[in-house]
Formats: C-alpha cells, structure tokens, sequence
C-alpha cells in the first residue's frame, strides 16, 4: 500500500469535514472491499476516514413496523440478532450468507450499500424491501438510490448513517453464489408488504442491482411459485463472463425468484 | 483479457457536424470520463491522461491515441495504448461509422476490441465489460450534448 493519513474522528461532522478538506479521502467501514483493493494498487486515496469512533453508527433497532440498521452494523451481527430473526428472518438468512467469515465479521450494511457492488447481497434486499437509506443529510428510498453499477445517488462527502427496512407480510432471499468468492451468480429477493410485490435482483445485471418488473406483475395476481410458470428472463441487459453466460444467468435469474417465492 | 464492444448511438445532427466534433480534441476531451489531458502530438496523434474510476477503483491512465481509415465525413479507426502504472495496461481500438439516421440526424455505430491486462485484468475480470459499456455510455451521453450544441449554433 502507498502512505495514506489516517483519521478517526468521534463525530460525523469532523468526518464530513475531513471529506470536504481532501478530494482524494475515501470513508472506511469495515473496509472488505477499500483494503484489498488498496493492497492491489487500484486506490490510492490520500486520506482514509475510520467511521468506527463515531457513536450511534451501529445498532439493530425494531421502531413499530420499521427495522433500523445503523450504518456501521456488521454481517455478522445481523445474521445473528434474535430481533432480525423474529422481525425479518430474511434479511438475517441474506447476512448468514455474504461472502466468508472475515467478511460477515468486518464488512458493514453501510459499507455495502454505499459500495453498490452489482453481485452484492445487501442492495437487492434494499431494493426489495423498498428500505430507506438515511444519510447524515437526507433519507432516499432504494428505488432513487441505487442508481447502476456501483453508482449511488449518494454525493461527495455524504455519509451513510442507517438503513431502515419496513416489514414485508413476507419475504425470502434466494441466492446461487459463486463457490470460490461467494458473490451471487444470481440473487433474488422477493418480498410482498400489503398489496405491493417487489422483486430485486443482484449478481446478474450488467448495470447492477434492479427490479424484475415482469415477476413483481406475476406475482401481484398471486404470490405463489405457480404465478411464475410462465417466467423466462430477457439475457439482453445480463452479465456475461467466465463464470456463466448471459443466457445461464437468465435461467439462473428465473429459478432463483421461484426458489425465493416458494420459501417466502 | 480481451473485450469486445458493439452499439450505435443516434445523435440530433448531420454527418458533417458529428465528423467535425470526432476530430475536435477539445470536444474528446470534454467527453471522455475523467478526462483531464487531450492533446494533439507532432505524430499527428494525440496524448491523453483520463482518471478511470469504477467502484473502489481508481487507477490514472496515460496513453497516446491514434486515428487511421480516416474517411470524412464517414468514419475513422480511433486506437490508442495506455499505462496505468500497477494498476495495469489497456490497448485497442474502435472502429466509429456515421451513416445517415431515419428521419434525421446521424447514426454512429462503434465496434471495440480491446486487451486489458496487469492486475485490473486479474481482480476485475467480473466488472470489466460492465464497467466498459458504463463508461462508453457516458462518453456518448456528453458527445451527444456536444452536438446538440454545435448543431444549435
């Protein structure tokens, strides 16, 4: 790695203005993406923010019918809080199955989020659940802040503070990951909250995370794997690499969202 | 790694105004993300320094671009070779078609074939094509711009 200065600050306003003072800053979270990736020589930020003193980042909360996850909460954390497991056992299966122990150890819901990696498990339960990002200047919906491949509509110096997720009636996430680095091959997150059906997929569109409109139409008539019968996904718009094909990704796509409705 | 690319853009002006704007440098620049250099070289070529970043990855690029098959006000071939220090290397060329769109205007059609190599091959073999038609869209999106405004005044 290259020299960087390295930073601390106890509150999220001193974050905001070490970002506002150097153009090259970048934030750290759990740093599962940031550091590798430094290691590697393909960032050299000048300056690294550590959001990790800043109190009241982390944290599973249940408010009503809303869950809040702050920012700085860890994979590892929400697989296995009980609140998460009763409230939305979906959204605990999707942490249980992020990349490798070191990962669900360090890496952060903010983190991931804000990196909008397009084979990341964390922005299709977003988009699914319709869940609010909150940020220390505003609150977006998913729909307005995943904006493409690992674009965000988030702007310079604006910082992730929590996550909140509304209860689905109910919910699954269905997920046909890689063996070697566990990233979703094709992931699918179904949720179905009064009348509303939303259907997020992730790993498999060449422009990141985004709904299955076609599904959400099925499935709205009825919530079951049968609605879906009829289901073939358009490769047009899906990745194609050594890992699979556009075409295998398209079936992939079909099987996971009727995998995710038969466990909903 | 190699990479293949192939789309066409329809752009609100004439062949003539859309060749003037390919061979502007001014206007390259201006149009390729994060582009900071873009000049003319005594080859007749061109030098370019361009910042590409993509998620985590930031990686700046020196490179010359050259321009052959030159055919006014039909097309060119644009190829250039860059280094981005570790980050790795990238080398290739697009060939660039106007033609006449349906109901006005200027159809350009593009076809890339690139090799990227170095460690950017290695690390981001599952972003790369994805990360490529990103950043051509954007490219298209400012040119399309550029000659909306030449064609305006």
């Amino acid at each position: 790695m290259y020299d960087f200065n390295f930073h601390r600050p106890k509150s999220l306003r001193k974050a905001a203005a070490i970002l506002a003072e150097n153009e090259e800053a970048k934030l750290i979270a759990g740093g599962q993406t940031l550091l590798p990736t430094m290691k590697q020589r393909l960032a050299a930020p000048s300056d690294v923010v550590d959001l990790s003193a800043i109190s009241g980042l982390s944290g599973i909360e249940l408010k009503g019918r809303k869950l809040q996850i702050g920012a700085m909460t860890k994979h590892y954390d929400v697989a296995t809080s009980q609140v998460v497991r009763e409230a939305l056992p979906a959204l605990a299966d999707l942490a249980g199955m992020i990349g490798d122990p070191a990962v669900r150890n360090r890496g952060t819901i903010g983190g991931s989020v804000a990196n909008n990696d397009p084979a990341a498990d964390y922005p299709a339960a977003c988009l699914a659940l319709n869940a609010t990002i909150v940020t220390n200047k505003r609150r977006m919906t998913a729909d307005e802040f995943f904006t493409g491949l690992f674009d965000t509509a988030l702007e310079e110096g604006e910082i992730i503070t929590k996550v909140i997720f509304p209860l689905p009636k109910r919910a699954a996430y269905a997920k046909f990951r890689n063996p070697a680095s566990r990233y979703a091959m094709a992931g699918v997150f179904v949720s179905k909250r009064g009348r509303e059906v939303r259907v997020a997929v992730t790993g498999a569109g060449s422009d990141g995370v985004f709904r299955l409109t076609q599904a959400e139409e099925m499935l709205s008539k009825r919530f079951s794997e049968k609605a879906l019968k009829d289901l073939t996904v358009d490769p047009d718009g899906l990745v194609g690499d050594i890992h699979g094909s556009a075409e295998y990704r398209a079936n992939l796509v079909a099987v996971m969202t009727r995998r995710a409705v038969a466990a909903a | 790694m190699a990479m293949t690319m192939t789309d066409s853009y329809d752009l609100p002006a004439s062949r003539e105004v859309v060749w003037e704007a390919l061979n502007d440098p001014e206007v390259l620049k201006g149009c390729i993300p994060g582009c900071e250099s873009f000049e003319r070289t005594e080859e007749g070529g061109f030098a370019a320094v361009a910042t590409v970043k993509v998620g985590p990855v930031k990686a700046k690029f020196k490179g010359d671009v050259t321009l052959s098959e030159i055919d006014p006000p039909n097309g060119y071939r644009i190829s250039g070779q860059g280094s981005g220090g570790v980050a790795g290397f990238a080398k290739g060329g697009a060939v660039v078609k106007l033609t006449d769109a349906e109901g006005g205007g200027t159809t350009l059609t593009y076809d890339v074939e690139a090799n990227i190599g170095g460690k950017l091959a290695q690390l981001g073999q599952r972003l790369i094509n994805g990360s490529a038609k990103k950043l051509a869209d954007e490219f298209f999106d400012n040119f399309r711009k550029a000659v909306e405004e030449k064609s305006a005044a």
